[in-house]
């Protein structure tokens, strides 16, 4: 049995003239609390669709715990949990009729379904939203009944794109306790995001992508290197660290026109 | 600023945001170029037809009414087109220091650039040549289309200011989305009662127009007719009818436009607090649906049908037009019975772009998707869903038809149809589905993302098509039993083959969409997010 999580290899993807994925090798270990971090437009939602099987890749090849995502989706896609970012929801249902559906559609057994839907609910603090429509949701709310969804039927590995973006921050201690409590159970978290305090805070194990490439990967110390923090080093590391806007804006502030 | 310069300012930012628009795309050119190049034609046409009919004893009726209908176009334009124009959007502009009286004559500037005023004004000019006679009349004719032009104009923003507080909720864009359905079934409506005007002639007209040259801006045209008869006074209280009410609409317009600039906006308030859904599923309807995927999938589907506008828009329009096509046509004496089938073709089609209709949510679908089994599963239990609607409702108003028509000998004959089209339909839009899915946006009426109407063109018609071939030994079996000698004792056989073949058909054609479903799931994703 493999220790790795997911490995990707000479993943490529193209949209046109644009080169969003430039052939990235990725090893992930299992059991880890992993956070893609890398600016907008780096290649960070394209590269987990790929990964969760979601968009096709024009070359390369992806294992998910072991198997092909592409020639073994059976085995692939019972063991993973998905949070994309951008797509919608079925929203016309409310919260707690998603799950159901959500974990019915997995072939879990009814009672059980509703057993865990009504558990997630009142972790994740939403058992007072259960009977409105996920259209009606505030951003917060929907990233989480996202993330129960994708929890239902306790994969082996978590997909979470920008699981914090637009959440406030109670919603988001709830998202990270529930987190936290799933990887200290021995599963494997995958997320994204360009919060670096946020990602130093929680991860043990970071890659940065930075135009479609990797530009490190490792544990957290190993990416920090000799930087104080992790911003410092993936400043550097994306080539950013030596911009300074301060010295074009002479006129800004100070009161009058 | 100055309102002059205001109003330069919002004309110059209309132009280019028309001219940038079309540096967008070719596609997006080639479409402007020719709907301006269809109107400006028809418009021509229209301005010929109507000086052609210059003279004719009921000429002030058919031009009145003409305006008033083009009116009635412009009040109803905002609600299917909402954000077609940018600068009619006064949420864009709500950060900058604007007083409303010079917006609202800046913006009524502006809109009169366009195709659309290009056309009206057209079709106004038209309509005064029609029915101005001398000096004086022509005279006012300058005028009366002027302000015809303004009130057309400042309807479709007074329209569109009101419609946009509505828009910017929930609950708003849904009722929004079927209020475009009560005019599309209207239109049928309509379309029924021009059949029969066409056929007793333009007298008819007489009664409607003399209330119609009352109402603005069709009374702006009445003015010029009235000038033309000497009437200096009625034209005078038809003219100020006019100006009242262009005058009442910018009012309207101005203070709506002002409480949506200083008003929060609705889309960021708190839903109601009452949008909770009861679960009836948890008790009445999923008990009655098969376990495991097939009754998840056939549960989502009818909740969709019921909670989300877009579909729901689509199901009542198939479901009104299966009525009212084979219902009317019988009712006027024209029908045959075998419009009857209209009715399992109209709701067949629900079956097509079944992953469109998903949006990008389709990804949860895709993600419990690994095999062609799950694929099938998936499929069949929206066919079956489909059915629980459907099966009952063709037979019905097929039992309807027939017995308008008293023609009970050929009711098996028809249903037997009925089912063997409803099979190929679903057959054929299963196939479909697979194959051409295209994105269906959530705002608005478009049912096509831009960009993928020759998707849709060939989803829709090369499916319907196929299912007409694909029915073709059902339709040859219904002529033999007519042609042949004494086949007419024979027509009961038709049901029961009917109704055999479309099963068949339909569970071929889910086999063999699955394979496909299943093998193209991340391309399917693609097309159906991009709405």
């Amino acid at each position: 049995m493999t220790s790795a999580a997911v490995r990707a290899q000479g993943l490529w993807k193209r949209f046109g003239q644009q080169v969003a994925v430039a052939g990235i090798d990725l090893e992930l270990p299992a059991g880890k609390f992993i956070g893609l971090v890398g600016p907008n437009g780096a290649g960070k939602t394209t590269t987990l669709s790929m990964i969760t099987g979601l968009l096709r890749p024009d070359q390369g090849s992806v294992e998910v715990v072991g198997h092909d995502v592409w020639r073994d989706p059976v085995e692939v896609k019972a063991r993973i949990g998905v949070l994309p970012e951008g797509l919608r929801l079925f929203e016309r249902l409310t919260g707690r009729e998603l799950l159901v559906y959500s974990g019915r559609l997995r072939g879990l057994p009814g009672g059980e379904v509703e057993r865990r839907a009504t558990q997630l609910l009142d972790v994740l603090d939403l058992a007072g939203a259960r009977h409105k429509l996920v259209v009606d949701y505030s951003t917060g709310m929907r990233k989480k009944i996202g993330l129960a969804a994708a929890l239902l039927h306790n994969p082996e590995v978590l997909f979470l794109d920008e699981p914090f973006e637009g959440v406030d921050p109670v919603s988001a201690q709830i998202i990270r306790g529930v987190l936290e409590r799933y990887t200290a159970s021995g599963a494997t978290v995958v997320f994204s995001s360009h919060v670096m305090e946020l990602v130093e805070s929680l991860c043990d194990w970071v890659a940065v992508m930075a135009a479609g490439r990797i530009r490190a990967q490792g544990t957290l110390a190993e990416v920090r290197g000799d930087a104080p923090s992790l911003q410092k080093a993936f400043l550097e590391l994306v080539g950013a660290g030596g911009r300074d806007a301060g010295s074009n804006l002479d006129w800004l502030g100070g009161g009058a026109r | 600023m100055t309102a002059a310069e205001l109003t330069a300012v919002v004309v110059r930012l209309k132009l280019s945001l028309l001219r940038n628009g079309l540096r967008q795309s070719g596609g997006r050119r080639a479409a402007y170029v020719a709907s301006a190049v269809v109107a400006l034609l028809f418009g021509a046409l229209q301005l010929l037809g109507l000086v052609a009919l210059r003279g004719h004893a009921h000429a002030e009726s058919v031009v009145v009414l003409l305006v008033a209908v083009l009116a009635l176009g412009w009040a109803v334009m905002p609600l299917f087109f909402p954000s077609g124009d940018e600068t009619l959007d006064p949420t864009r502009l709500v950060m900058l220091p604007l007083r409303p009286r010079p917006l609202v004559r800046a913006l009524l500037a502006a809109s009169l650039v366009g195709i659309g005023p290009l056309f009206t004004l057209l079709l106004l000019t038209g309509s005064v040549i029609t029915v101005a006679h001398g000096g004086a009349a022509y005279a006012v004719a300058v005028v009366a289309v002027l302000l015809a032009l303004l009130v057309c104009v400042a309807l479709a923003r007074a329209v569109a200011a009101a419609n946009l507080r509505l828009l910017t909720s929930r609950k708003g864009r849904d009722l929004a989305v079927l209020s475009g359905l009560v005019i599309a079934i209207g239109v049928q409506l309509v379309n029924f009662g021009a059949q029969r005007l066409g056929s007793s002639g333009l007298k008819q007209l007489q009664p409607v127009g003399d209330v119609v040259k009352w109402v603005p801006p069709a009374s702006a045209i009445g003015a010029v007719d009235s000038v033309s008869e000497g009437s200096y006074g009625i034209a005078a209280l038809q003219l100020a009818l006019t100006v009242g009410a262009l005058g009442a609409l910018i009012a309207v317009w101005s203070r709506h436009l002002t409480r949506l600039m200083t008003s929060p906006d609705g889309s960021t308030l708190q839903a109601a607090g009452d949008t909770a859904t009861r679960e009836r599923g948890a008790s009445g309807l999923s008990r009655l649906l098969p376990a495991g995927r097939t009754g998840t999938v056939m549960e989502r589907s009818l909740r969709y049908v019921r909670r989300d506008p877009k579909t729901k828009a689509a199901w009542v329009t198939s479901l009104a037009i299966g009525l009212i096509v084979p219902v009317f046509n019988a009712l006027q004496g024209t029908g045959s019975l075998y419009f009857a089938c209209f009715a399992a073709g109209m709701l067949g089609i629900q079956m097509y772009n079944q992953f469109g209709q998903d949006t990008s949510a389709f990804w949860m679908v895709a993600t419990t998707i690994s095999s062609g089994h799950d694929a099938y599963v998936e499929l069949r239990g929206r066919a079956l869903a489909l059915l629980v609607i459907t099966l009952p409702y063709a037979t019905f108003v097929t039992v309807l038809t027939t017995a308008m028509l008293g023609e009970w000998a050929r009711l098996p004959e028809v249903l037997g149809l009925s089912f063997a089209l409803l099979g190929a339909m679903l057959a054929t839009g299963a196939w479909t589905s697979a194959r051409f899915p295209y994105s269906i946006p959530q705002e608005g009426h478009k049912n096509v993302a831009p960009g993928q109407t020759w998707l849709a063109w060939i989803s829709i018609f090369g499916g319907m098509v196929s299912a007409a071939l694909l029915s073709s030994p059902v339709i040859a079996a219904t002529i033999l039993v007519h042609v042949a000698q004494g086949g007419d004792a024979w027509g009961w056989v038709l049901l029961p083959a009917g109704a055999a073949y479309g099963a068949a058909v339909t569970w071929a054609g889910l086999r063999l969409a699955a394979p496909r479903t299943a093998a193209r799931l991340p391309e399917i994703l693609a097309a159906v997010s991009k709405g």
